[in-house]
């Protein structure tokens, strides 16, 4: 293992988190057993206090989990100077078999994270505990995602030694190449670059009709999700081109180094957080109607809907930028 | 409109020395009238007012609010009822906020501010305008003849008349249950006449009284329209 102030931050946070999560969640399946708005027993108030507990320990620790995944990023291309081959977090990542894995991980976590947040939000606005059992079976898949995340993140940590041969982001994101990261790199600019911009125009317009109607809060959340993955797609097939202003370069993480602005970092944020935002409006949408939500749930997803336009925007102008003011055209 | 099933509050439970203040008390106060509890010190009055007025929580048990106004949460209609203890804090503020005034045994007025700024204090976190909020303290505060006090420091009044002025402040919100806590400990008998006198007035006006009192003065008036008798936490009388 290399000692490293990033990879022991990592550590310590991932179990912190995980501790911490460990322990909502045996609270979250007394809850999910014992919960009886109805009866006034003294285990039923007990369970009561106890939802208080558990709504500061997790935004606490999801919170942590978030700042995590983008330190794991940062110190993933920190670290690429200590193996042969590496050029940034690409090559790091691909040192241990361990490294994609905790990487997508901590992706999945951040966006189940979201939802329950999101959940856990609107079930705050309600006075009588309106999403306690969707919020609390939520938080009991999250458990062992978030110890697996840490299993795959501790064995990719500890697992590292310098001076290990690795691959490149050439070799990894190139064409002609083996594997998925390749076949996204190969996808046509050509195809890509329509594609990406209907996403984001159908994405605008369903978040507009959402907007007015409050209608189709459902194929909203699908096409952001959607605009998601069109999004990383089309950053390794085209945008990453105009970026590094070559036209074979299509590595998503040299984005996030010094010589490009950092870039990767309010990309990939506003990917991820217009992504949880995105899928939030549809995850609230079953619970509408429920009385004590009728009135502040419309307006918790109108936010969440222009917090999710706003940052699809965001992802667009910035990319636009970089387009427009490379010495590059394809 | 008050409805308790079952209230039961134990302090230090789980712990070596657990105390049961309130002990199974089921219990309906109704609406427009004047409930005295009464009973010995340590019988568990002040405890009750406390889980009734959203300040503390019970062991176990349920407190509804029945027919409750238009303004309490916009979650809720006029006329709709809500079970308390089970509230969330952010809801049971507001709950508080809203539908109960109080009036403390010591009045807890705040030295070193005005009258009015005493009586004012309750809106503030409501946002309501300033103007109309002092507009309304004014007008509370010379209904009860403290007019020419207005500016005064709490500390010039007298002991009625710092009462007076802990009422009106209970009624800045415009509350629907005014809760008092011994109200009269620190009154002599024609204050203490002049204040059973003044909630007759307010169930006049549609208020909901409870009071806490074993001044005979209170429990033994005919404005009292109801007497519940509390003993170790129990209730041991009621007509």
């Amino acid at each position: 293992m290399i000692q490293h102030p990033g990879i022991l931050a990592l550590l310590l946070a991932s179990f912190l988190v995980s501790l911490l999560l460990v322990g909502a969640g045996w609270q979250g399946l007394r809850i999910l057993h014992g919960w009886d708005l109805k009866s006034g027993s003294e285990g039923q108030l007990d369970l009561e206090r106890r939802t208080y507990l558990v709504s500061t320990l997790v935004p606490f620790a999801l919170v942590i989990h978030f700042l995590s995944l983008f330190l794991f990023i940062f110190t993933a291309d920190n670290l690429h100077t200590q193996f042969v081959g590496a050029m940034c977090a690409a090559g790091s990542l691909a040192v241990n078999p361990f490294g994609y894995p905790a990487l997508l991980a901590n992706i999945a976590v951040c966006l189940v994270a979201g939802m329950w947040l999101i959940l856990h939000r609107a079930d705050t606005q309600g006075y009588d505990y309106p999403l306690i059992r969707p919020k609390y079976t939520l938080l009991l898949g999250l458990v062992p995602l978030v110890l697996l995340e840490t299993w795959l993140q501790t064995r990719y940590l500890t697992g590292l030694k310098a001076d290990v041969m690795t691959s490149c982001c050439g070799s990894l994101f190139g064409h002609g190449r083996q594997g998925f990261a390749a076949e996204l790199a190969g996808l046509p600019p050509r195809t890509m670059q329509p594609a990406f911009w209907a996403t984001f125009m159908l994405l605008g317009l369903a978040g507009l009709v959402f907007l007015r109607s409050r209608k189709g809060a459902r194929l909203f959340a699908l096409l952001s999700l959607g605009f998601l993955l069109m999004a990383v797609a089309s950053l390794i097939s085209f945008f990453c081109l105009y970026i590094y202003a070559l036209p074979s370069h299509h590595c998503p993480f040299c984005l996030l180094q010094r010589e490009y602005g950092f870039v990767g970092y309010p990309l990939y944020g506003s990917l991820l957080g217009g992504g949880i935002t995105g899928l939030g409006v549809g995850a609230l949408a079953p619970f509408r109607t429920r009385k004590s939500l009728v009135v502040t749930l419309p307006g918790l997803q109108a936010k969440l809907a222009w917090t999710t336009l706003a940052l699809a925007a965001l992802f667009t102008l910035v990319v636009g930028i970089w387009m427009a003011m490379s010495p590059l055209r394809l | 409109m008050i409805e308790l099933v079952q209230v039961v509050k134990t302090f230090q439970a789980g712990l070596a020395t657990p105390f049961t203040a309130v002990d199974g008390v089921s219990l309906s106060i109704p609406e427009a009238q004047i409930t005295v509890l009464k009973g010995p010190s340590g019988s568990g009055k002040t405890t009750l007012l406390t889980l009734i007025g959203c300040m503390a929580r019970p062991t176990s048990g349920r407190i509804h609010l029945h027919r409750l106004p238009g303004n309490v949460l916009p979650q809720l209609q006029a006329g709709d009822s809500v079970e308390i203890t089970s509230l969330p804090e952010r809801f049971l503020t507001a709950i508080r906020r809203r539908t109960f005034g109080f009036i403390f045994q010591q009045f807890n007025l705040i030295r070193g501010i005005s009258v009015l700024e005493n009586v004012m204090l309750p809106a503030y976190p409501t946002g309501e305008d300033h103007r109309s909020v002092e507009a309304r303290a004014v007008q509370r505060l010379e209904s009860l003849g403290l007019g020419r006090h207005l500016r005064a420091s709490v500390e010039r009044l007298s002991g009625g008349e710092a009462q007076r002025v802990a009422i009106a402040r209970a009624l800045i919100n415009d509350p629907t249950v005014l809760i008092a806590d011994e109200p009269t400990a620190h009154l002599d008998s024609r204050l203490s006449e002049d204040f059973m006198a003044l909630m007759g007035q307010f169930k006049a006006a549609g208020k909901t009284l409870l009071i806490t009192s074993h001044d005979p003065i209170v429990h033994g008036s005919p404005l009292a329209d109801r007497v519940v008798e509390l003993r170790d936490g129990q209730i041991v009388a009621e007509p």
